[in-house]
């Protein structure tokens, strides 16, 4: 019987095949198993590529058939080759999906970001607002205290003239009048001689158009009030002097308010021979310390 | 991975063919044939490797049709079809995390540019 060449092969071939799985088919199976398990191990393959884990493991089983089944060897290494391949795209899949979902994650995050900075620039904005209108605000209130100091004192100033004026005015009108400015505001001083006999408390006919005139000052400047002082000089006793000091300043005070003057704005008291303005000791000395002063309240 | 011998491989497909039906692989070609396809694109850059193996073994597979060595085919075609799905998933995986990176990258100049501009 000849043997057909190709018949021949094909037997070597079968014979071959059936035989016991060669040496580097039992290493290409171990190979897969390794990468199997690998892929198999990996939390994300189990989550996220269990269809491509399943397809590793279906060749891997093949191939362990064909060991099973004593080959053949080409089998064996076709089905741990596609095994180790399918273990290689379920770990590649998996690290696809891990990747997609930080994308997925880092678009929340990013949103989460845009809408942080646009709170912080709208939070800038309300602020600077604020603080623009509260600037405006402070300008606008200190522009108005300002301009209510300057009104206050131009009134002052209008009230302060008005009053100097009128106090020189009288000072003009009635020769026994003498007008100072003083600390404790204007002090217009009367000499005794204009409103009162010696040793006497009852005012002159003469003194009508003094007290007329300081009325009428009362009246232009209603809102102050005055203080009329009775000063004596030293001559005679000290008691009598202030009983008389006072009886004049209050004939002023009563003079005053028959005009028509409330008695609440007239402080009236006598001082005797304190506080004299002049030496005791000559008659034009004595002369200056009989007199009256009316002190105008300076507010 | 590409150590895959041919000449075994063409004994297993001649052993099969003693064995086995000799029906042709259609099915299987056709699967190698568009995962190839599907690979080519985005395997070019990142998965060059894999995707050459896929092609020359896709490129047996269609000479063993012609030779009518179909189990040999079926066998090539099957590798083919598992380098290509290989490939496309390592380009897949490469572009995925490239991506990853760019936005997260994005995220921390954007993180600096809030943190560097407080109110």
């Amino acid at each position: 019987m000849k043997f057909h060449p190709r018949l021949t092969m094909i037997a070597a071939l079968l014979a071959s095949g059936c035989a016991a799985v060669s040496p580097g088919a039992i290493q290409r199976l171990d190979e897969a198993r390794a990468a199997y398990r690998s892929a198999a191990a990996d939390p994300a393959v189990q989550k996220n590529a269990q269809a491509e884990l399943q397809s590793a493991a279906g060749a891997l089983e093949d191939a362990e058939r064909a060991v099973a089944e004593g080959g053949p060897s080409e089998l064996v290494e076709h089905n741990a080759y596609l095994a180790e391949q399918r273990a290689q795209i379920a770990q590649r899949t998996a690290g696809t999906r891990s990747a997609e979902a930080a994308v997925a994650a880092a678009g929340e995050e990013r949103r989460r970001l845009q809408l942080e900075a646009r709170e912080r620039e709208a939070a800038t904005a309300r602020e600077g607002l604020r603080k623009a209108e509260e600037a405006k605000r402070e300008a606008e209130s200190r522009t108005a205290m300002l301009e209510a100091e300057r009104l206050e004192k131009q009134k002052e100033g209008t009230a302060a003239a008005g009053l100097s004026a009128e106090v020189k005015r009288l000072e003009t009108e009635l020769a026994d009048l003498r007008a100072k400015e003083t600390s404790r505001g204007w002090v217009l001083t009367l000499k005794n001689e204009l409103l009162f006999d010696t040793g006497g408390s009852t005012l002159k006919p003469g003194a009508q158009r003094a007290l007329d005139n300081l009325a009428q000052f009362m009246q232009k400047h209603a809102e102050r009030s005055i203080a009329i002082e009775g000063f004596t000089d030293s001559t005679g006793s000290k008691d009598v002097n202030q009983q008389l000091s006072e009886k004049r300043a209050w004939a002023v005070k009563a003079a005053l308010v028959a005009r028509g003057i409330s008695s609440t704005r007239i402080d009236a008291r006598g001082y005797g021979p304190s506080f004299p303005v002049a030496g005791n000791d000559t008659p034009a000395g004595r002369q200056l310390n009989r007199r009256v002063e009316i002190v105008i309240d300076p507010s | 991975m590409t150590r895959t011998p041919l000449i075994p491989l063409a004994a297993l497909a001649l052993a099969l063919a003693a064995c086995a039906s000799t029906d042709k692989p259609e099915r299987e070609m056709g699967a190698a044939r568009a995962m190839v396809s599907q690979a080519r694109p985005i395997a070019a850059v990142d998965a060059p490797q894999q995707l050459a193996e896929a092609q020359l073994k896709l490129g047996r597979a269609e000479d063993a049709m012609q030779r009518k060595q179909y189990e040999h085919a079926r066998i090539l075609a099957r590798q083919a079809e598992v380098d290509a799905r290989l490939a496309w998933s390592v380009a897949e995986n490469a572009r995925a995390q490239r991506n990853a990176t760019e936005v997260q990258d994005a995220n921390r100049a954007l993180r600096q540019e809030i943190e560097r501009n407080p109110q």
